[in-house]
């Protein structure tokens, strides 16, 4: 009997798959090329305007930095004394997580109002937007710190900036990596879902403005350059996460009622 | 039958290591107070190796905790080493608790040294001592390796380093073997003793396992229930180095289940 | 803090905010023009409700949440289901799903509008392509979530497999499952919405773009606190159902 091949081949198959299919479905005539521009096109074109891309892409990455201080900044600050913080916790967590129930796009046209249509609306919109869910994460992933380091650390006399500094930072950092990881894939979606609602400017802005030309080829060029740049944000970040892999599952408490339910992930809905 | 006054009466001359005097806990719970432990007196002479034993809940890892300085007692003075104590102070006390504890960010040398660390101490100075640690409980070498590419027991060993690094001279431990499987136990044990008997050091040390405590100790503590008091302290006189050969005598067999009379039968 | 201070004390912040958007914009410190006062707004909600367009706005949006909704969960659980019962299928996909997360769903919005056209399908089927994801996700942990062990023991007492279907998988499941329901309706709620303001003619997510575009600010708070009431109603009511099921779990 033939054996299947491995999943990982499987899944590569398919992505090849993809790119020839995008390439020979509008070729063929079998959609037509306004709903889907042969790739080959598509990234001619984005060749030939390579100068206009990479000037938005740099809006656009300018924009995802600064929100992502913003999200992850606040959302891992915030996020660890709501987690840390017995009290804090239990009054202040289920309104957090009440508010994420709340679709933020709406307050876009707020923010728009507010700020103008240049990159501060975009910023403070997908800093919001990426707050809740990293702060929801570092609040449950503070939670994972074993309790016993603290006791350890103090029978050794460690006094209060020391435990800080020498058991709670070093033991947090695969939740902070992980808030890292989540508030810079939210960030971009944020960034992303505001620059094609109202904007001048950047990747998204290039989607809409292509699109109301009828223009597929550069709308799915400008599709790209995002996929590309959420691809590589997720590499990158995933590299560095692995490379503290030793922290990883040795910090938690493994057992208990924590693990034991089934988390879904802390995602934002774009 | 109680005894309240010192048993070990042949050796008052010898400084107390540790000494507890009529110390009493309560502590506030959801619907009052509650008693946890009950007019304890204790006085360990240096060098002793004593266990406490008793059933789950009757506070012996509380008074352990109030022997480190961890948490502070209601009434009652502990004095360890002639001073007393009311917070931690790993130059008089080293604490080995139930689990290792160790920091999976940091190697296993660089837990033993934590101590030293937090101390300021020189590098060199710290990295020697550790060393010398990590020789004497046997994991000479494994100095560079994490947590987690250790076994439960090179776990312990290296928390146990940890505990002398800065040499005090009373070393405290909760339960340290309780999460390890019976075999390791038994090796554990063993190696305990042998670092106890380089080193001197007065040893107070926790347990369920009454055949641990009669194969380790000189003498056994044997605690009630909540509110926890302390019903009985049995000398164990077998001669040292305890081998394993004698857990199948007699008297170790006597011992035993003398220490299982008084929890079981326990008011 | 028990129960009842917990309470207390949260209405008193809530207090303090509503005071301070009250106050703040009265008082001069905040631009009235931008943020208009709590009650200026409140008033503009009454009056909103009472609107005819508004009603009709509601009733388009709430259409393609329900329809968006009906469409992405069967399908999605089904191939979460599958992706959780067939390994091979699984492992497969399951990798490419973590990846699509990470991934701006609006950028797909000018597909769906070239193939659909501006309209109710065009704004169902990007809503459900939002939705589906997580669906499968859910379905997919939710199975997985079934303890093994549970299964041998019914399965060694010789349960048949609707038995086991109904005894076992279904109360173990049945909390995840609402979880999964609530979390799906956010991000279902949330992909009507960005459809709407992105390029649709009605629905109350173009509504509140164009009072925004017009500055009109206090008809534009006014919605946001509607929509923002209802997401945060449904997903309170959905928890509390959760809660009653969940008893059972650590």
């Amino acid at each position: 009997m033939m054996r299947w091949p491995s999943p990982r081949t499987v899944r590569r198959l398919i992505g090849v798959l993809i790119l020839v299919l995008w390439e020979a479905i509008p070729r063929l005539g079998i959609l037509p090329e306004l709903f889907i521009p042969p790739l080959t096109k598509t990234l001619h074109v984005l060749w030939l305007d390579r100068a206009i891309y990479a000037a938005a892409l740099l809006v656009t990455v300018y924009e995802v930095a600064v929100a992502m201080l913003i999200a992850c900044g606040a959302g891992i600050l915030i996020g660890s004394v709501v987690g840390g913080v017995a009290s804090v916790r239990r009054l202040m967590l289920p309104v957090f997580s009440s508010l994420y129930a709340v679709p933020i796009v709406i307050l876009y046209p707020v923010f728009t109002a507010w700020f103008g249509i240049g990159s501060e609306s975009k910023i403070v919109f997908a800093g919001v937007y990426g707050f809740f869910p990293v702060m929801l994460s570092t609040a449950a992933g503070i939670r994972t710190i074993d309790e016993q380091y603290l006791l350890a650390a103090r029978s050794m006399g460690a006094s209060l900036p020391q435990l800080i500094v020498r058991v709670i930072i070093p033991a947090s950092i695969p939740t902070v990596l992980a808030g890292l990881r989540l508030g810079g894939a939210l960030t971009i979606i944020g960034v992303v879902v505001s620059e094609m609602l109202t904007s001048a400017n950047g990747i998204g802005y290039l989607v809409t403005k292509n699109r109301t030309t009828l223009d597929s080829p550069r709308v799915f060029a400008a599709i790209i350059v995002i996929l590309t740049l959420s691809v590589v944000y997720d590499i990158a970040v995933r590299f560095i996460e692995r490379r503290t892999l030793v922290w990883q599952t040795a910090g938690r408490r493994a057992t208990g009622p924590q693990a034991a339910r089934v988390a879904l992930p802390a995602q934002a809905p774009a | 039958m109680q005894h309240v006054a010192n048993v070990s009466g042949a050796r008052t001359e010898a400084k107390a290591a540790v000494e507890v005097r009529g110390l009493s806990h309560v502590y506030a719970g959801r619907d009052g107070a509650v008693p946890a432990l009950e007019a304890i007196d204790m006085k360990v002479p240096a060098g002793r190796f004593v266990v406490i034993v008793g059933p789950s809940g009757c506070g012996k890892t509380s008074l352990l905790m109030m022997l480190a300085g961890l948490r502070a007692q209601s009434s009652g003075a502990i004095l360890i080493d002639g001073r007393p104590i009311d917070k931690p102070d790993p130059a008089r006390v080293g604490v080995v608790f139930q689990e290792a504890s160790l920091y999976p960010w940091l190697t296993a040398v660089e837990n033993v040294e934590f101590p030293l660390v937090l101390k300021h101490a020189p590098r060199a100075e710290r990295r020697a001592r550790a060393d010398a640690m990590l020789n004497l409980v046997g994991l000479d070498g494994f100095g560079a390796r994490y947590p987690h590419e250790l076994s439960g027991g090179m776990k312990q060993r290296v928390s146990i380093a940890r505990g002398l690094v800065q040499d005090p001279p009373v070393l405290l431990m909760d339960e340290p073997f309780a999460a390890l499987d019976e075999q390791t136990r038994m090796t554990m044990g063993h190696e305990l003793l042998r670092i106890w008997e380089q080193t001197s050091k007065t040893v107070v040390f926790i347990t369920h396992s009454l055949t641990e405590a009669v194969y380790l100790a000189d003498e056994v503590l044997v605690m009630s229930a909540r509110p926890g008091r302390i019903l009985d302290r049995i000398q164990v006189d077998l001669p040292r180095p305890r081998t394993y050969q004698m857990m199948a005598t007699e008297e170790f067999g006597a011992l035993r289940e003398r220490i299982w009379q008084q929890i079981r039968t326990a008011p | 803090m028990r129960g009842a201070s917990l309470i207390i004390f949260r209405l008193a912040l809530l207090a303090a905010v509503l005071l301070l958007w009250e106050a703040l914009p009265r008082l001069g410190f905040v631009n009235a023009m931008l943020l208009p006062p709590l009650s200026d707004v409140l008033a503009a909600l009454v009056h909103i409700l009472g609107r005819g367009d508004v009603h009709t706005s509601l009733g388009v949006t709430a259409a393609e949440v329900v329809v968006a909704f009906v469409i992405a969960v069967p399908l999605g659980a089904a191939l979460g289901i599958l992706a959780a019962e067939n390994a091979y299928f699984g492992d497969i996909f399951k990798p490419m799903l973590f990846y699509v997360f990470s991934i701006p769903k609006s950028i797909f919005l000018p597909m769906f509008i070239l193939v659909f056209g501006i309209g109710f399908p065009q704004k169902v089927a990007y809503a459900a392509f939002s939705t589906i994801f997580i669906v499968i996700m859910s379905a997919s942990a939710a199975v997985e979530s079934v303890k093994a062990e549970h299964l041998l023991v019914a399965r060694s007492y010789g349960a048949t497999q609707a038995q086991i279907l109904r005894r076992v998988y279904i109360p173990s499941m049945l909390p995840i499952l609402l979880e999964a329901l609530r979390i799906s309706m956010i991000f279902n709620f949330t992909g009507v919405m960005i459809a709407e303001m992105y390029a649709s003619r009605v629905g109350i997510g173009r509504l509140i773009a164009d009072w925004g575009e017009n500055f009109e600010m206090t008809k534009l708070l006014a919605g946001v606190i509607l929509l923002a009431a209802a997401a945060m109603l449904f997903n309170e009511a959905v928890r509390s159902l959760e809660a009653r099921c969940s008893t059972w779990r650590t």
